[in-house]
């Protein structure tokens, strides 16, 4: 076998791994080059090549298959650069992305904008029909004044079309024949339709899915076109996929008719590496996967070993910005880094952030015009960064400015400036605690009984005492830490969901319409997987769910279905046990008396194309290394601490280092607290245990 | 025994702080997810918070702003009524007016939480129930003429569980007169199940921090509130508002509507706010009164809207109000056996404007002009049986359009506002969700062009909505106070549109409604309801053209209005995208208008 290149492209960084022959993560990084990303993308395997003593031309050249993680879709939407695109739904209804679906944050702040609707008024078109909640044409389609519509779209050179007309998913007539008109009218012009890409309940967010998948159609196709062939022309031979929201990857081909899969795909990468983290060192199937970056801090879980998916993702803010609608790996972020800036309130009380430095003009430390104390800042002063050895020795930072900024603060706070950085650290680590603490309680999970598995550059600095504070035994902390999501892709599967909105309750269940869209979802999988190419003969997995609650409740919860089709009364039953046991789980209740509600029916298949890295076998070794270096630090208390300092690079399987220490990696930086310690297993994951 | 007297480390406090935040958001989000009725699951009709041992408001969700006050009495009176037999595994309902709570339908579930025996926290949940047993099919009933009248079940501090069980005497009382009593257990359950959740997290917060710690917490907590207030207040113009309003006629009632005052005196030396509540009229024989606890919200809510966004709202912060009630007035002082059934509403949101904008008085920057107000069609109570399967009652409120929020010195208004006292917080009914629960149709669902309250920062449009039974008659009971007294501008700004109801069976022929009806919409009829819409914030003419381009482009304002009151002219076309302003036409124009005004 050939190399296996996974590629994260974010914002900033393009994170590459590539696994060798010998079962071995290798990473690169590099800046992300916006206009062509094919060059960041070479320029990180550049970075990788060196080590291999080659050339990325022939590396690409041995490499069987190249995973392609982008966040081109999103920067596409945050920079407005999206296509032009029509909105069109049923008369009556031309302010359904305008309205959204209400909520505001902070009761008392009027000091911000109602949101601008993901497409314009302007550019929304009614089209005369009306299909009822049971399917029923209420108002049959006007075709004259559709084709009058489409002919105005083509007219004003639209280049691209949604349509989500109400109750599309009880009866799909008119937005079929809708999509027949744009075909016939404006052929070249790429369209979607809201039955197709997301069918579920609630015209909102099946409208925000389908206006974010047209709007995304032509920039995407030419992208990930365009990527596949500049791979080609530089030699590329093997499988080219792109990962996707749902923690998989599909073809090219696959994504290019829905490109909306592609949003938030870095992020939902992370989870399924979690997943693998934690069963290669036996770890157990509850995971949660913190991502800390310079200026967010990502929360995933894994529950039973499966990812966690929400369709309550937004596009910016919740309620405020535009929800994508399609199911997603659930990601919470929080506005929490290395760059939060801390502050004295009018109180008196110290605050960290919401405010962050960025990556410019960044931390006082980095010495390009920061004057704001940050974390990163106070971990300077603490001694938990070698100042030398920042990112690898690829930024020096300047140890005056961050004690410049944090003597200021501590003069204000009436404090020593160790004091003053610690207590930075211990107030961050309180949004961390607060952002794990919701998504934790908000799915049913016990951080006491899961572990955690930490990635990006800054999570070492503090997420051993944020694991004991939310009584967590233990963390693993990859070696790869700084990259993630492209490690996750290593280890994802094909995966693809197909959807029906079939609505019944327990009380009268309509089992053989429930198991007609079962079948339906199923032929639609299997359709999925017989388009594949290579893949086609790789094994499958399917799974089935519902989006269910108790009669009257709006919101549902996502049910495994214990059998693939509800065959007999006890099947049922079984499945209404299924969701009163997941409620109570989630919300501490159940409700026996209650019928039991099945809104949207779901099936998703995971198709394994290639085998995942191989997995060590664990070692019992234990050792003790020798310290490279000291430094003094400051970890509360009294006095700083003389502490070791050690090389990730000169430890072997087994060494086992008590706290305080220091590890430094070549891209993350560990502190071990005191009473708490860290040893490298037989994978290359340190182990932190935090009791 | 004495307290002990401890200092603790401020980012103790901070982190403390920020562990009780996180048990009431979980609460919340509890309640909001696992509740059955629309009211409390879209309409966030709700409110979570904890309240200490000694009945001080200690932490509040991010609820409605008309559930802020009057919780620390409910819990006060509970531990008077069961004085000597409160202990773990207890849980009382509260839903009585005239003991802090806001109105009837806010059914209030109180956990005390004990710790080493000693009762701690009271973890509280406030819902309003889709129904509680009222005369008429609605929790809202304008023109009942006393309690009597208005029927709702009263539970004065009412122990409802003990060791963790429910009393089975309440459960079938309120199953007995509730309708769609099922809806009414499940959003019980809810509520009582998110006080449950706060109460273990809060054993375990004592646990962790240890007795003295808390008790020395919520003391400095309370101090750092008040130290805020002080700042925030001290940086205020020393002034004295006073600011007056008008609700909406009742018919054969109140011909005239109420005449409401608000009296505000801001004390930047001392750090304090006097408000003078007295000079509103007496007592009225519907369910217009309002209790303390909602009018002091609504009054609450509006000063915190003129204070900075991140104030902590709780006891210490509230050392820093004063309040002065009359002995018998339809603001905060009803006397028995006076209704207060739509007391968080009507004349609430009337008092929410009167306030926040009477901060406007303080100049450009201050305040907020008036928000849209009342419960129109879009958000009445619908009720009747349900024919499609089994013939079913329902009953519930709707969420499906809203009134426009009111502008501030620098955003226009929010588009979903509801009403002054829920302020933006809640979330819009689907309409594909409401026509699957009930037997609805919803014919159209739009803004309204022209309707926002002009001004440097205007309101936000009003919404019209249209709908009608699809299976059997509907019953819409609808409540609204916003059809005559239209939401004001302030500092030059205009007043937003009033709302408006009609009954439709011949389109050409539509028939005006009161503002308060209760209408059956037979099957071939519908409802058409227009909700209001914000008022401006300062001076139209002083709008930036960017910002009126937009509303032009997007058909929130037309360019007619763009001429006569926001003196823009363009040229192009709206259809092609090609409209730009002309901006010497426009100055000019600009121009004639303020002359006109000076002549």
């Amino acid at each position: 076998m050939g190399y296996r290149i996974s590629v994260d492209t974010g914002g900033t960084f393009t994170d590459m791994v590539v696994l060798s022959e010998d079962g071995e993560f290798h990473v690169g990084k590099a800046l992300t080059t916006p206009d062509r990303i094919s060059e960041g993308m070479f320029n990180a395997l550049e970075v990788v090549a060196e080590t291999f003593e080659t050339t990325p031309k022939d590396m690409l050249a041995a490499t069987d298959l190249l995973i392609y993680g982008t966040t081109r879709a999103t920067n596409a939407i945050v920079t407005k650069q999206t296509a032009r695109t029509a909105f069109l739904t049923t008369t009556g209804f031309r302010d359904i992305l305008v309205f959204k679906e209400g909520g505001k944050h902070g009761p008392h702040d009027y000091s911000y904008d109602y949101p601008q609707p993901y497409i314009p008024r302007r550019r929304t078109f009614e089209i005369n029909e009306r299909i009822g909640a049971s399917g029923e044409i209420v108002r049959p389609l006007d075709e004259a004044q559709a084709r009058e519509v489409i002919e105005t779209l083509k007219a004003r050179k639209f280049e691209a079309i949604a349509v989500s007309l109400l109750w599309s998913i009880a009866n799909n007539t008119h937005e079929a024949k809708l999509g027949e008109l744009i075909e016939e009218i404006m052929p070249d012009v790429p369209y979607t339709l809201s039955h197709r890409i997301a069918p579920i309940l609630r015209e909102y967010r099946r409208a925000s899915a389908t206006a974010i998948d047209a709007s995304l159609k032509p920039l995407m196709q030419a992208h990930l076109t365009g990527m596949q062939r500049d791979l080609r022309a530089a030699g590329f031979a093997g499988d080219l996929l792109v990962s996707t929201s749902v923690g998989g990857c599909q073809e090219v081909e696959t994504l290019v008719e829905r490109p909306i899969n592609t949003l938030k795909s870095g992020p939902a990468m992370a989870p399924v590496a979690g997943r693998a983290y934690s069963a290669l060192e036996r770890m157990g199937g509850d995971v949660i996967v913190c991502d800390a970056g310079g200026t967010t801090f990502d929360v995933g879980l894994v529950r039973d070993n499966q990812l966690v998916y929400s369709r309550d993702s937004w596009l910016g803010p919740q309620w405020t910005g535009d929800i994508i609608g399609a199911s997603t790996v659930d990601v919470r972020s929080v506005g929490a880094g290395g760059g939060s800036i801390a502050w004295v309130d009018p109180g008196g009380l110290l605050q960290v952030g919401p405010q962050s430095a960025g990556s410019a003009p960044g931390p006082a430390c980095y010495g390009a015009g920061g004057t704001e104390p940050t974390v990163t800042d106070a971990a300077l002063v603490l001694g938990y960064i070698d100042p030398e050895y920042f990112n690898g020795g690829r930024l020096t930072l300047d140890p005056s400015a961050a004690e410049k900024v944090i003597a200021a603060l501590a003069k204000t706070l009436g404090k020593e400036v160790d004091e003053t950085a610690h207590s930075i650290l211990i107030i961050a680590n309180e949004l961390m605690i607060k952002a794990i603490g919701e998504i934790t309680v908000n799915d049913g999970l016990n951080p006491r009984e899961s572990v955690i598995v930490a990635g990006g550059g800054a999570a070492g600095f503090n997420i051993m005492p944020i694991a004991h504070e939310l009584g967590c035994a233990t963390v693993i902390l990859p070696q790869t830490a700084s990259a993630l999501s492209a490690c996750g892709m290593q280890y994802s599967s094909i995966v693809f969901e197909a959807t029906r909105s079939r609505f019944t309750d327990t009380n009268g269940f309509d089992r053989a319409g429930v198991n007609a869209a079962l079948d339906e979802i199923e032929a639609d999988l299997m359709q999925f997987r017989d388009s594949l190419g290579t893949a086609k003969d790789a094994t499958v997995t399917i799974e089935f769910f519902v989006e269910a609650r108790y009669r009257a409740q709006v919101w549902e919860l996502d049910t495994n279905l214990p059998k693939p089709r509800l065959k007999t009364d006890a099947d049922v039953d079984e499945l209404i046990e299924t969701f009163h046991l997941t409620h109570e789980r989630v919300y501490a209740v159940r409700d026996e008396g209650s019928p039991v509600e099945c809104v949207n029916w779901k099936g998703r298949i995971s198709i394994r194309p290639f085998d995942p890295p191989p997995s060590p076998e664990p070692s019992d070794a234990h050792s003790t290394p020798t310290p490279n270096a000291s430094r003094s630090c400051f970890f509360g208390g009294s006095d700083r601490v003389d502490t070791p300092v050690f090389r990730g690079a000169n430890m072997v399987i087994g060494d086992e280092v008590k706290g305080p220490a220091i590890i430094e990696e070549p891209t993350t930086t560990i502190v071990v607290y005191p009473d708490m310690s860290a040893r490298l297993s037989a994978a290359g994951n340190y182990i932190l245990d935090c009791r | 025994m004495a307290e002990p007297e401890t200092t603790l480390d401020p980012v103790l406090i901070s982190v403390m702080a920020n562990r009780l935040d996180g048990i009431v958001r979980e609460m919340t989000n509890t309640l909001l997810r696992s509740a059955r009725s629309a009211v409390i699951s879209s309409a966030r009709d709700f409110s979570c918070c904890l309240v200490t041992g000694n009945d001080e408001l200690l932490a509040p969700a991010e609820g409605l702003p008309v559930h802020i006050f009057g919780c620390h009495i409910q819990t006060a009176n509970m531990r008077e009524y069961h004085k000597g037999d409160i202990q773990r595994g207890d849980a009382y309902l509260d839903n009585d007016p005239y003991g802090g709570n806001t109105h009837p339908a806010d059914h209030t579930f109180m956990v005390p939480v004990f710790f080493e025996g000693e009762h701690m926290f009271t973890a509280v949940s406030k819902c309003h129930m889709a129904d509680i047993g009222n005369s008429i099919p609605s929790s809202y009933f304008v023109r009942a003429r006393d309690v009597y009248e208005e029927g709702a079940l009263v539970f004065p501090g009412v122990r409802i569980q003990r060791d963790f069980k429910n009393n089975e005497d309440i459960m079938r009382m309120c199953r007995a007169r509730i309708r769609v009593p099922d809806q009414w257990y499940g959003d019980y359950l809810a509520g009582l199940g998110s006080a449950r959740i706060a109460e273990r997290r809060l054993e375990a917060f004592c646990e962790k921090y240890g007795k003295d710690t808390v008790k020395a917490f919520m003391r400095e907590w309370f101090d750092y509130s008040e130290r805020r207030m002080i700042d925030n207040i001290r940086r205020l113009p020393k002034a004295s508002l006073v600011n007056t309003g008008r609700s909406d006629p009742l018919e054969g009632i109140l011909p005239d509507g109420l005449e409401l005052t608000v009296k505000i005196d801001i004390d930047p030396d001392e750090g304090n706010i006097h408000v003078d509540l007295r000079d509103n009229p007496p007592c009225v024989d519907a369910g217009l009164n309002t209790s303390l606890g909602s009018a002091t919200s609504a009054v609450v809510g509006a000063i915190f809207n003129a204070l900075d966004k991140d104030l902590p709202r709780n006891e210490g912060a509230f050392r820093r109000l004063h309040f002065q009630y009359a002995e018998d007035s339809v603001v905060a002082a009803p006397t028995f056996p006076h209704s207060c059934s739509v007391s968080t509403t009507n004349v609430s949101e009337r008092l929410v404007n009167i306030t926040q904008s009477a901060f406007a008085q303080l100049g450009d920057g201050m305040g907020l002009s008036e928000g849209g107000a009342g419960l129109g069609a879009g958000m009445a109570v619908i009720s009747g049986q349900d024919l499609r399967r089994e013939p079913e009652p329902y009953v519930n409120r709707l969420m499906l359009s809203t009134n426009g929020g009111p502008a501030s010195a620098v955003a226009d208004g929010w588009v979903n506002y509801a009403i002054p006292v829920i302020a933006g917080l809640m979330y819009r009914d689907s309409v594909e969700v409401d026509e699957l629960k009930h037997p609805i149709r919803v014919e159209s669902l739009t803004l309204v062009t022209d309707s926002a309250g002009a001004g440097r920062r205007r309101g936000a449009p009003a919404q019209q909505i249209e709908y009608g039974p699809t299976h059997a008659p509907m019953m819409a009971v609808i409540s609204c106070d916003g059809q005559h007294s239209q939401p004001r501008g302030v500092l030059g700004g205009l007043p937003g549109t009033s709302g408006e109801t009609w009954l439709i069976e011949d389109e050409t022929q539509p028939v005006r409604l009161p503002n308060v009806a209760q209408v059956t919409i037979n099957m071939g009829q519908r409802v058409r309801g227009r909700d209001s819409a914000g008022g401006g914030y300062g001076d139209p003419l002083d709008r930036e053209t960017e910002r009126v381009i937009v509303d032009v482009l997007e058909g929130w304002e037309t360019l007619e209005k763009a001429k006569d009151i926001y003196g823009v002219i363009f040229t192009g076309e709206i259809d092609d995208e090609s409209l730009e302003v002309d901006e010497a036409a426009t100055e000019a124009r600009r121009k004639e208008l303020r002359e006109a005004r000076a002549a």
